[in-house]
């Protein structure tokens, strides 16, 4: 296979590494920086992509007349309200999640992954109650769907508008962390969390924030994606696994980790998909192996307390 | 040839040097003391002699055989135990398994998954016997947890002398300790004296100088002065590293 | 000289649940549930006690098992079609083949403990649902792998069939029994303590002699071993084998029955827990499609408000002394203190 055919399975993959990025980003946030393990994150997720649905496709729970109303709005002025508006309605459950979570601080971190495994379980029959157990298709806005050609070759529009709202949504994540007096609060509270108070900064309030911010980053990451994986109520496990694999590989506690992780994971995705397509998801689980069996704590991984 | 000897041992962590040339040796039957200032690298020097951490360089040496960054495990085998500063026990069982899961006795049963554990009255007599020296046969049901801090203290040394060793290292037993448990543990060390190789670090300058044969200052991860205690008493840079004058 | 300080082989915990189970056949469709359900309840009885072995005894949060599990429920298919239709032989290779699965991973994963273990666990037990799901031509995919027989069970003297759910349920009681009392040895011999103290602290465990690495490596195979011999009873229940039970949903549900029952304090807790989630399954969803959801709920308050399960709930009943110290047998009292 010569070079120029591997094109675009590198760069379909460095696309798809970007959204994973994006997926392990929220989960990065609440467990490098709060040493909790939110496995309930890909729920969120899958939560984040079925609101998106229901305000995309006007199936909510509003006045017939209303939702005549709206549905008459353009598709991409329904996609765009989704997209803002999905992350926040998601959000609320986060603050609950974080509220539960509040038990487990101070103990063994394991209790907090079985609780956020058996939240993670309640959201997903939560979803197959409400919306069902098929299959939906997330619509996309004729100018975003799609494809083009470049170089004789056919090209998925939305994939590089999903790619570049990753890119976006990073880039203001890591503004907050390593800009803002937040961030700077929040990376304080992982080290010690009694300075923090020492300081007089209110750590309960702070948790809920990052929880928040958390939260809406995986709805956000449910949103885009949803229209290149479809909305299923598996959806949350098939995301959950690789932002987990990802931070591993990365490295818990690092920002960088967690985006080049990310980016490495849909590289090797996207190329071996070039070789065997069947196989192409295990080849990211045996890059972490490969990975952590010669580097204990991943990429840029730091000492912390998960390795209690 | 002495016991156990350690050789010009280099420690760095990233950049920062914790050991620098730190030669020791003890002899068969002494009783030896490492004393030094908070953060001199005491501690960290048994991490080394014990297997914990890997010398950048020099060399450990038992009855001049090179054990040098062997595993811990390998190195308990040996006959060599320790004690910790901040104590390590296995909180979840009583008193009495803390001592018997560390005797010989069971270590070398540990591959058996059918027999029943503790089933050999010698066995549990050799933990009781144990349990006697340091003073908690009384206690030997209590969950380890529940132990006041002394009592805590005294297991510490008991699952180390469980191990049946010909050398031990015991680092600040007396850490935490008021008038009535030093003096109870300087009785339990002149007793096991007689046994065994014993190093001991230690804050207590009486304490030690009571006890030990022979004494090693440890400050900026080097040994500044060695010799028996009566000697080191006249020596200047003893008292000022252990009154933290020298920084 | 001291008494020997052991626990008892057979325990009335243990004859009591013995003995419940046998009775079950008797009465279970009468209170309108039906004879295939105490099969399953058994054999995921049986595999959530192999896993506790791990979680509750050695402390490490493995969330890849359900993999053993499916391996051994392919390799008693597979023997069955390939080597030779013995039960005894299909049931060795499901178990055979789950312990080696076992050691490769254990090979990885026996240095880490804690978060990192569960991660590596969860990456291990993917690589094994996925290659079963895609190995289609030696497990059929998605579509399983079908035509699986429930063999007879031959004693040289006496040949029991095993085709009815009552058979094969006191056949399966059977093997529960066995294996329950052999790790209710295990748990209480020389390696079970060893295990349980470096779950309570691993560094002391080293610094006493221990190879923490290799107890933790064995402990691994012997639970994945035990699990692939209920993963081979389940490919017989249901005379057919499926990726599912492989997924990391599965994998996770065994953690949540161990969990719910309590396996953390009590040796039986996984039972109770396995008990709790069928009934579960089977009676909340006679009401309501979304059973998974009040199950989980209850799993979700549990481990904020009582961790220790359900057998913590009632630790008097069940025997709650399991965890604690091996009493003094009844012999003679003649201490030297």
């Amino acid at each position: 296979m010569s070079l120029l055919n591997l094109l675009p399975h590198l760069l379909n993959g460095i696309a798809l590494g970007l959204l994973f990025s994006l997926i392990a980003l929220g989960f990065m946030l609440i467990l490098g920086l709060m040493e909790q393990i939110n496995l309930a994150h890909g729920s969120l997720f899958a939560l984040g992509a079925y609101f998106a649905y229901a305000i995309c496709g006007a199936k909510l729970p509003l006045p017939p007349d209303v939702l005549v109303a709206w549905a008459g709005v353009p598709l991409g002025l329904r996609f765009a309200t989704a997209v803002v508006v999905a992350p926040i309605l998601v959000a609320p459950f986060g603050i609950v999640l974080e509220r539960l979570m509040r038990r487990t601080y101070g103990r063994d971190p394991l209790y907090g992954l079985l609780l956020t495994f058996g939240v993670a379980m309640v959201l997903e029959e939560l979803i197959r109650v409400v919306w069902g157990t098929r299959d939906y298709m997330m619509p996309v806005p004729r100018d975003m769907s799609g494809g083009f050609i470049m170089l004789d070759l056919i090209w998925s529009t939305y994939r590089f508008w999903a790619a570049g709202m990753a890119v976006v949504a990073m880039g203001a994540v890591w503004f907050i962390v390593e800009r803002t007096r937040f961030g700077a609060m929040v990376k304080a509270g992982a080290h010690d969390s009694e300075i923090v108070q020492a300081l007089g900064i209110d750590l309960t309030r702070l948790r809920v924030w990052v929880f928040v911010l958390g939260t809406m980053l995986a709805a956000f990451a449910g949103v885009i994606m949803a229209p290149l994986w479809g909305i299923r109520p598996h959806m949350g496990v098939d995301a959950v696994v690789p932002a987990f694999l990802i931070i591993v590989l990365g490295g818990v506690g690092s920002f960088w980790g967690a985006a080049l992780g990310g980016l490495l994971v849909g590289m090797v995705v996207g190329l071996s998909g070039a070789y065997a397509s069947e196989w192409s998801m295990l080849s990211m689980y045996l890059l972490l192996i490969a990975v952590v069996t010669f580097r204990a704590r991943g990429l840029f991984g730091k000492k912390s307390v998960l390795e209690a | 040839m002495p016991l156990f000897e350690a050789k010009d041992l280099h420690l760095r962590f990233g950049d920062r040097v914790v050991l620098e040339n730190i030669s020791l040796a003890f002899e068969a039957g002494q009783l030896s003391g490492i004393m030094g200032p908070n953060g001199a690298g005491k501690t960290t020097c048994f991490n080394v002699l014990t297997g914990r951490y890997k010398p950048n360089r020099g060399q450990v040496l038992w009855q001049g055989d090179d054990i040098t960054g062997k595993s811990p495990q390998d190195i308990a085998r040996l006959g060599i135990a320790r004690s910790f500063q901040l104590m390590n026990l296995f909180d979840e069982f009583t008193v009495f398994e803390n001592i018997a899961i560390a005797l010989p006795g069971t270590r070398r049963r540990g591959h058996d998954m059918i027999a029943r554990a503790y089933a050999d009255t010698a066995l549990v007599d050799e933990a009781y016997s144990i349990l006697e020296k340091v003073g908690l046969a009384g206690r030997a049901d209590d969950e380890a947890k529940s132990l006041s801090y002394g009592a805590r203290r005294a297991l510490e040394i008991g699952v180390a002398l469980a191990c049946r060793p010909k050398l031990l290292f015991l680092d600040e037993p007396t850490a935490g300790l008021g008038s009535d448990g030093r003096a109870r543990l300087a009785d339990l060390i002149l007793q096991l004296k007689g046994e065994l190789t014993i190093v001991i670090i230690e804050h207590d300058m009486e304490f030690l100088f009571s006890l030990a044969d022979e004494i090693s200052v440890i400050h900026w991860g080097q040994v500044i002065a060695c010799g028996a205690p009566a000697a080191l008493k006249a020596n200047p840079w003893v008292e000022a590293s252990n009154l933290g004058r020298l920084n | 000289m001291a008494a020997a300080r052991t626990v008892p082989s057979f325990t009335p915990a243990m004859l009591v649940t013995w003995i419940l189970f046998a009775t079950v056949p008797f009465w279970i469709e009468r209170v309108g549930l039906y004879q295939y359900l105490g099969v399953e309840i058994l054999i995921f009885a049986l595999y959530a006690l192999a896993y506790n072995l791990v979680l509750g005894h050695a402390g490490l949060p493995s969330f890849g098992h359900g993999a053993f599990f499916g391996i051994g429920a392919y390799a008693f298919g597979l023997a069955q079609s390939n080597v030779v239709p013995n039960l005894w032989v299909c049931l060795a290779v499901a178990a055979g083949a789950a312990a080696i699965a076992g050691a490769f991973v254990a090979l990885f994963i026996s240095h880490r403990r804690g978060i990192y273990y569960a991660l590596m666990t969860i990456a291990f037990g993917q690589i094994f649902w996925f290659i079963a799901i895609k190995a289609h031509r030696i497990t059929g995919g998605e579509d399983g792998l079908l035509k699986i027989e429930r063999l007879p069970a031959s004693l040289g003297i006496t040949t029991f069939n095993l085709g009815s759910n009552i058979a094969l349920y006191y056949f399966v009681l059977a093997v529960f029994a066995v294996v329950s009392f052999l790790l209710w040895r295990l748990v209480h011999s020389p390696f079970g303590r060893v295990v349980k103290a470096i779950k309570q602290n691993e560094t002391r465990a080293r610094f006493v002699g221990y190879d923490v690495w290799r107890y933790k490596a064995a402990v691994l195979v012997v639970s994945t071993t035990l699990s692939g011999l209920a993963g081979g009873l389940f490919a017989m229940a249901q005379t057919s084998a499926f990726p599912d039970v492989m997924s990391l949903h599965y994998s996770g549900y065994v953690v949540m029955m161990t969990l719910v029952g309590g396996g953390l304090v009590s040796f039986w807790g996984p039972v109770i827990g396995a008990v709790a989630f069928f009934l579960a399954r089977d009676v909340i969803g006679s009401f309501t499609t979304g059973w998974m959801l009040w199950f989980g709920l209850s799993f979700v308050v549990l481990v904020l408000f009582k961790p220790e399960g359900i057998a913590g709930i009632f630790s008097g009943v069940m025997n709650g002394r399991d965890k604690i110290v091996p009493r003094p047998a009844a012999a003679p009292q003649s201490q030297a203190r």
